[in-house]
C-alpha cells in the first residue's frame, strides 16, 4: 500500500498523485523556470511517471523546448508538472502540493544565475497578516475563495 | 509615445504587457492563495497603478480566485503573469514574467502564516552548478530547440510553436 502526495491546480480542475516518497525535491533558478512560474525560481518534487497519475480533468502541456513539457491547467493557469519529452520522470510543481510545507528542497540548479535578491530575501520587513490589517477583505476573500481546498474532493466545485 | 518602464510577459509570448511606471512596493508573498496560483512557495507581486499597465498582445485570461480578487495568466502556456482586486487601484504582475525581473527587488513580505519553513535557509540548499551542467546534451537540445519568447518585446513572435 502506497502512501500519496495529492495536489492540483488552484481551480481545482486538475488534480493528481504521487506515490511517496519523492525521489528529488529541488529548486532551479534557470530563466525558463523562472517564466514558466513567474517566480524567482522554479521549485519541484519529482519521481517516475508510473508514480504519477492524473486523478481529476487534464493537463495542458506547453513545449518550453522539443526536449521538455511543461504542464499548467488552461481554466486557472496554475503551473503544474515539469518532464522531459519521452522521460521516465515527471517533478510536479512544489505550491501546487496539497502540503507543500512537508517537502524542503535539498539541493537547486542554477544557483549560480539565480536573481541578487534572492539570497536577502529572508531579510525582509513581515508584514502583518492580512486578517489584522484588513479584516473586513480578509472575511470577503475568505468568504467567496475559489481556490480547491488542500485534499481531495469527491465532486467540485461542491453543489449547493 | 509611452513611457515603457519594464516589459514582460509569459513563456510562449502570445500574451506580452509593459508597464508605465516603477512598480511600487514590490513584495514577497507566502498565502495559500499565491502559493497555489504560482505553483512555488510563494509569489513575488510588483504593483503598479492600472493605467500603467497595458497588454501589448494577446490578451489575458482570469481566473477569479475569490470573488474579489483575480488572477491573469496565459491559456496558452500557462504562465501565471497578474495578481489584481477588480475593483482596486494597482495590478501586480509577477516578477519572474518580466523580461528584467532584476529591476524589480522585493521590499516586504506578506502572508507569513503560511511561509515555507525553509524559506530562511533557502541560500543553505546546496547545490551552486548551472542547470544541466550534468547533462550538455540535454542543455544543447533545450537551446536549440528553446519555444520561450526572448526577454524583449518582439515584432512578430510564432504563436503557440511550443504548444502540444
Amino acid at each position: 500500500m502506497s502512501e500519496f502526495a495529492t495536489g492540483g491546480c488552484q481551480c481545482g480542475a486538475v488534480r493528481y498523485r504521487f506515490a511517496l516518497p519523492f525521489l528529488e525535491v529541488s529548486l532551479c533558478h534557470c530563466r525558463m523556470c523562472q517564466k514558466a512560474t513567474g517566480g524567482l525560481f522554479g521549485a519541484f518534487a519529482g519521481g517516475f511517471r508510473d508514480d504519477f497519475e492524473v486523478t481529476r480533468g487534464t493537463l495542458s502541456l506547453f513545449r518550453s523546448s522539443d526536449s521538455v513539457e511543461r504542464g499548467f491547467c488552461s481554466a486557472c493557469g496554475t503551473p503544474l508538472t515539469f518532464a522531459r519529452v519521452g522521460g521516465k520522470r515527471i517533478s510536479v510543481t512544489m505550491g501546487s502540493l496539497d502540503h507543500p510545507e512537508a517537502f524542503p528542497p535539498t539541493e537547486q540548479a542554477g544557483w549560480t544565475g539565480h536573481l541578487a535578491f534572492v539570497g536577502a530575501l529572508a531579510e525582509l520587513p513581515n508584514i502583518p497578516p492580512i486578517e489584522d490589517v484588513a479584516p473586513d477583505l480578509a472575511a470577503t476573500i475568505r468568504a467567496s475563495n475559489h481556490q480547491h481546498p488542500d485534499h481531495d474532493t469527491a465532486e467540485w466545485p461542491p453543489r449547493n | 509615445m509611452s513611457d515603457t518602464h519594464l516589459t514582460g510577459g509569459c513563456q510562449c509570448g502570445a500574451v506580452r504587457y509593459a508597464l508605465d511606471q516603477q512598480p511600487v512596493n514590490v513584495h514577497v508573498c507566502h498565502c495559500r492563495m499565491c502559493q497555489k496560483a504560482v505553483g512555488g512557495p510563494f509569489a513575488v507581486i510588483c504593483p503598479v497603478l492600472k493605467p500603467a499597465f497595458r497588454v501589448t498582445r494577446g490578451s489575458m485570461s482570469y481566473f477569479m480566485s475569490s470573488d474579489v480578487g483575480r488572477r491573469g495568466f496565459c491559456s496558452a502556456c500557462g504562465t501565471p503573469m497578474t495578481f489584481d482586486y477588480p475593483d482596486g487601484d494597482d495590478i501586480g504582475v509577477l516578477v519572474g514574467t518580466l523580461d528584467e525581473p532584476d529591476r524589480a527587488p522585493p521590499e516586504n513580505q506578506y502572508g507569513n502564516e503560511s511561509r515555507v519553513a525553509w524559506y530562511s535557509d533557502l541560500t543553505a540548499v546546496p547545490g551552486d552548478r548551472p542547470t544541466y551542467a550534468d547533462n550538455p546534451e540535454m542543455l544543447r537540445r533545450i537551446s536549440s530547440t528553446n519555444h520561450q519568447h526572448p526577454d524583449h518585446d518582439t515584432e512578430h513572435w510564432p504563436s503557440g510553436g511550443g504548444r502540444s
